[in-house]
């Protein structure tokens, strides 16, 4: 079986509807395909970023305010620019794109054009059919984010029902990745975990974490390593982008990966994409596991340099505490959200619980919803301090 | 926790009250006879007017009871129209024509006003049709807003945005330029909004606008007052008439036209209405929506419990800042959605009743903070485009079912909905759809709730105020509306239901007359007209935009400056926001607060 496909989608700029998108994501991946959702209001360069980076067959853009020729022929024509021509571009928009729009549309390289009234089976079986081959030989990468897109998808395609598959493409990797440490191997990366269980708000800690690094260093970049969970026999929704605000930025690199049946909170190809990253001549390297349980252990063969596990105050009864592995072994414990009721009750069980191990753990209370949050500033000294100050 | 939850026992309290008025006017007595009376009384205070067929009919039906225990049910489980729960309506009169001098006289038992309290003489009722519109530049939809309006006695225009306005973006701003002016106005500056209004008389009692706009609503709410200013002076504030929808809460459900954080958006909001419940004593200041979350593809009773409890949330949240109940309560409207599902056949009925219900027993709120005004729009999503013809019928039924739930005003879409904003000869269609049902049809004209009070509507009733409280218990376990906000709780019910309604109809269990029944497999692509702006207009809109940013640099930079310090300091925004409409754009002010409180982050 080949490797799933990947798709991006996305509604364009001053456009909120996202109800048709939103259906035809859930319909995508009920047929197996993995769906990269960049969400809605989103500007053509966030659109053709992304998609380099997540290295996907195609981007599925949905308009209705409007502007649709201008804004998908700008998509094609940045992507082009950027040497990723391989990716193409198709979407629909109810009524509001006519016939004649598509045609034009189809000049200026768009692939396909959904008219009202397409039965959503149709649209997922066209996807299968127009992009489900796998990819021969790549093109030339113009840039090294995309040579890196480009390395990460070999890399993970390589890995077949949890196991490495030793196919040409994969093995040329592999000696790449070698040959990218040994180059990079002077650049001090520093590559930070984040885990915990699934509404604590993780990706937005790390969008507003994001934000403090790029305005702490303007050279630094960085790379973000996110997972979601696959749904089983299907495909999956890759939606960490869509809610992020300062990631949508040239110097942070974001790969969203599917678990692809693999437990635990990453997939069977994260540690070997996480050693490419980790020389790739980044500031930092964040990975954000899924959603975990009690009993996770996400993070083993000294995958990481520093541990976060964050927390929401509503875990349940103290006794529950006892059951976090995590909290054995994290550096860090956040708790978020401490503007909810319990927060204080639990900020102080967890200390308690914390100081059973003996070890040096640090505990920060934040709210990353919020705008300036003392308690992120104070997460990210934490981590910029561990790592020396290196940005 | 929120207040839903004793919203909900309010409601039961009062089914458990009204049965127990039931058996009272069957044992009591005394308490029968006062009911009687009662009724008797209403009855023949009703006037009766001649259709031209020269049948009488009166102006309020009632049902046929002659037993105490069912006029009960009826008088307090329903209400009359105009009288509490308002299930029936929210005003005692609408739709109906004005009462001939010489038919009032004939009615020997009738006082000369009739029972509505409307003076003799005084003005014919306003007409509910509102036609939404809204394209390319300000004066193109100024042009519409006078051949919309050019037959109407009352002049109500009703605004829609184009997508940078609506997300609080200047014209000039990079990626935006092919969106200027479509899908509504563009409107940048106080300038823009002395255009779009011009030759209307702003204070005058007749006339009233209404703008569809949320996220940035605050900031074009103080846009209208500085151009209403410069064209009247300041004295005109406290007489004008209209609507914001301004409703945060379902942007961040259903319309994602958010671009604050939530909390942020919900102060600026809060600051508004407070403002201008206190000096625009007839302007509506949020108008709370289903309307989008139904369209999103929500089921109609998601729809109504997510808008009555967000309602209600509203209510609460003001109250915790200190605002009067009474002052506020009644500046606050409502607006729903009405599609061809069977819920349509009460929803708004039932919505009236719970509104009112939990104003008055939770909420402690008196009589005009009890009613639910509300505007219905017909649904945009039924109409489709394969033999877009038939949108018209569709559109019609519909708006039979918004008029039979007594809606105060509507909006009926036109047939070309599905491909643009509508050309004049379909929105001409629409308007007309209207006026015939109301004025040519005896429907409405003559008794003003004609169609109500079937068995069927009864059972619907029943059944769809079942699942809205069922709802409300749901949205409480969350933790009130925030919290349920919070864990996404509205948005993928509403996204579940979307994605099945798309799979009925592909499957073919939701029939789509020209979709999957009846299909013409040789239909071809109708000829449309297209409300689309040249490049020449959208150039233009960014030509007068720079000028007017660099007429009032100066001052625009003091303005800020001040806007910021009062947010800073948590006073009510609003007033400097005035101040600030006078000499910054839409975007420079947006900018300006997000640096100060961030951007939305969104929510998917
Ligand atoms: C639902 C709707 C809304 C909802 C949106 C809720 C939401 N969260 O999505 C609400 C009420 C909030 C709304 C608001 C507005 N709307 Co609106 N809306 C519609 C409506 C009624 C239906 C669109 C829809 O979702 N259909 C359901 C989908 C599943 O079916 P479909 O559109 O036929 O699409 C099919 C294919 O094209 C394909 N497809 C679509 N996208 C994609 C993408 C990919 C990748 C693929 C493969 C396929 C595909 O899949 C579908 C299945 O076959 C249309 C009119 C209509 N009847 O079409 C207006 C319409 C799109 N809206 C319009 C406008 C103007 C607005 C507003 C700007 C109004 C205003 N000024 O305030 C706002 C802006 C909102 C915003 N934030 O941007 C206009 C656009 C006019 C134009 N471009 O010239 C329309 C056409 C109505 C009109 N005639 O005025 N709207």
């Amino acid at each position: 079986m080949a490797a799933p496909i990947r798709v991006l989608t996305a509604v364009p700029i001053c456009d909120g509807h996202d109800s048709a998108i939103n259906t035809i994501n859930l319909e995508f991946i009920r047929h197996g395909i993995e769906v990269v959702y960049l969400g809605f209001h989103r500007y053509v360069g966030d659109i053709v970023r992304a998609a380099i980076q997540e290295d996907v067959a195609a981007v599925g853009i949905s308009s209705y305010n409007g502007g649709h020729i201008e804004f998908f022929a700008e998509v094609v024509k940045q992507l082009k620019r950027k040497g990723a021509g391989d990716i193409k571009v198709f979407g629909g928009g109810g009524g509001t794109i006519t016939h004649d729009d598509a045609r034009e549309m189809k000049q200026k390289g768009v692939d396909q054009i959904f008219f009202a009234g397409t039965s959503l089976a149709e649209m997922a079986k066209f996807v299968h059919d127009r992009y489900g081959k796998p990819r021969g030989k790549r093109v030339k990468p113009k840039s090294a984010d995309q040579e890196l897109a480009h390395r990460l998808t070999a890399i993970e395609d390589g890995f077949q029902d949890g196991k490495r598959r030793t196919s040409n493409a994969e093995r040329s990797t592999s000696k790449s990745e070698k040959r990218h440490q040994t180059s990079n191997i002077k650049h001090q990366t520093s590559v930070i975990g984040f885990t915990g269980p699934g509404g604590a708000g993780k990706t937005t800690l790390i969008d507003e974490l994001v934000l403090r690094f790029l305005n702490h260093n303007s050279r630094s970049r960085i790379a973000i390593l996110s997972h979601d969970p696959s749904v089983i026999g299907e495909g999956a929704l890759l939606g960490d982008r869509a809610t992020m605000i300062n990631s949508q930025d040239d110097r942070v690199f974001m790969r969203s990966m599917a678990t692809r049946g693999q437990a635990g909170g990453l997939s069977p190809a994260t540690e070997s994409c996480l050693n490419l990253l980790a020389h790739s001549g980044f500031d930092y390297v964040i990975i954000e596991t899924v959603g975990t349980g009690q009993e996770a252990l996400p993070f083993r063969n000294q995958l990481v340099d520093q541990t976060i596990l964050v927390m929401n105050p509503d875990y349940g009864a103290r006794l529950q505490l006892q059951k976090i592995v995590m909290l054995d072994v994290a550096d860090i414990v956040v708790v978020n959200k401490t503007d909810l009721e319990r927060a204080k009750a639990a900020l102080s069980e967890i200390e308690h619980r914390l100081t059973q191990n003996k070890r040096k753990q640090q505990i920060v209370a934040t709210v990353a919803k919020r705008h300036r949050d003392r308690g992120v500033d104070e997460l990210f000294e934490l981590i910029t301090s561990k790592t020396g100050g290196k940005s | 926790m929120s207040k839903l939850g004793a919203v909900v026992e309010a409601v039961e309290k009062r089914e458990k009250f009204v049965l127990e008025q039931v058996q009272r006017a069957r044992t009591d007595q005394q308490f029968a006879q006062q009911v009687m009376d009662r009724w008797n009384k209403i009855k023949s205070e009703i006037p009766v007017s001649k259709t031209p067929t020269g049948l009488p009919l009166p102006r309020l039906a009632l049902p046929e009871l002659d037993e105490a225990g069912e006029i009960a049910r009826y008088l307090f489980g329903d209400g009359l129209p105009g009288e509490f729960p308002f299930l029936n309506g929210a005003y005692r009169e609408m739709y109906l024509e004005p009462l001939r001098q010489a038919e009032v006289q004939d009615k020997k038992s009738g006082s000369p006003n009739g029972s509505n309290g409307k003076k003799n003489g005084a003005r014919p009722p306003e007409e509910p049709t509102r036609l939404f519109s809204g394209l390319m530049l300000a004066e193109d939809t100024n042009k519409r807003f006078h051949f919309l309006s050019a037959h109407q006695r009352s002049k109500r225009l009703s605004t829609a945005f184009d997508g940078p306005t609506l997300y609080g973006i200047d014209s000039d701003a990079d990626g935006v330029f092919g969106k200027i002016g479509e899908g509504g106005v563009a409107v940048d500056t106080v300038e823009d909004m002395v255009r779009l209004y011009d030759g209307f008389e702003i204070g005058s009692p007749d006339f009233s606008a209404s703008m569809t706009i949320s996220g940035p609503a605050p900031i074009i709410m103080a846009m209208y007052i500085a151009a209403a200013k410069r064209r009247f002076g300041p004295g005109v504030v406290a007489n004008l008439r209209g609507t914001i929808q301004a409703d945060i809460f379902k942007e961040v459900q259903a319309q994602n036209e958010t671009i604050f954080p939530i909390e942020a958006s919900l102060r600026f909001l809060l600051d508004m209405i407070e403002w201008t419940s206190q000096n625009m004593p007839r302007w509506y200041p949020v108008s709370i929506s289903g309307y989008h979350i139904g369209e999103a593809g929500s089921t109609p009773v998601q729809q109504a419990a997510y808008t009555l409890s967000n309602g209600f949330a509203y209510v609460e949240m003001l109250m915790a800042r200190g605002a009067d109940v009474n002052v506020f309560g009644p500046r606050l409207s409502f607006f729903l959605d009405c599609g061809l599902d069977a819920e349509y056949i009460a929803l708004s009925r039932v919505s009236r009743k719970i509104w009112a219900i939990g104003m008055r027993e939770v909420f402690g709120a008196d009589r005009r903070a009890q009613m639910f005004k509300l505007h219905t729009q017909t649904s945009g999503r039924s109409l489709i485009a394969a033999e877009f013809k038939n949108n018209l019928t569709r559109t019609a039924a519909e708006l039979m079912l918004a008029y039979m739930n007594g809606t105060n005003s509507c909006h009926s879409n036109s047939a070309d909905e599905p491909f643009t904003t509508p050309s004049e000869e379909w929105i001409r269609l629409a308007a007309h759809g209207q006026a015939i049902l109301l004025e040519e049809s005896g429907i409405f004209k003559h008794t003003m709730n004609m169609l109500t009070g079937s068995p069927g509507m009864k059972a619907v009733e029943r059944a769809v105020e079942t699942a809205i409280l069922d709802e409300f218990r749901e949205i409480e376990s969350l933790g009130g509306v925030m919290g349920a906000v919070e864990n996404r709780y509205q948005r993928s019910q509403i996204q579940n239901a979307a994605h099945r309604y798309e799979q009925q109809i592909y499957d073919g269990t939701r029939p789509i007359v020209g979709l999957n029944r009846y299909r013409n497999a040789a239909e071809e692509m109708p000829e449309i007209e297209l409300a689309r702006t040249s490049r020449a207009k959208q150039k233009l809109q960014v030509d007068r935009l720079m000028k007017f940013k660099k007429k009032n640099a100066g001052k625009a930079k003091g303005a800020l400056d001040k806007l910021v310090k009062v947010v800073e300091r948590g006073e009510n925004c609003f007033p400097a926001l005035l101040e600030a409409a006078e000499v910054c754009s839409l975007g420079q002010i947006t900018g300006r607060l997000q640096e100060v409180v961030g951007h939305f982050r969104p929510m998917v």
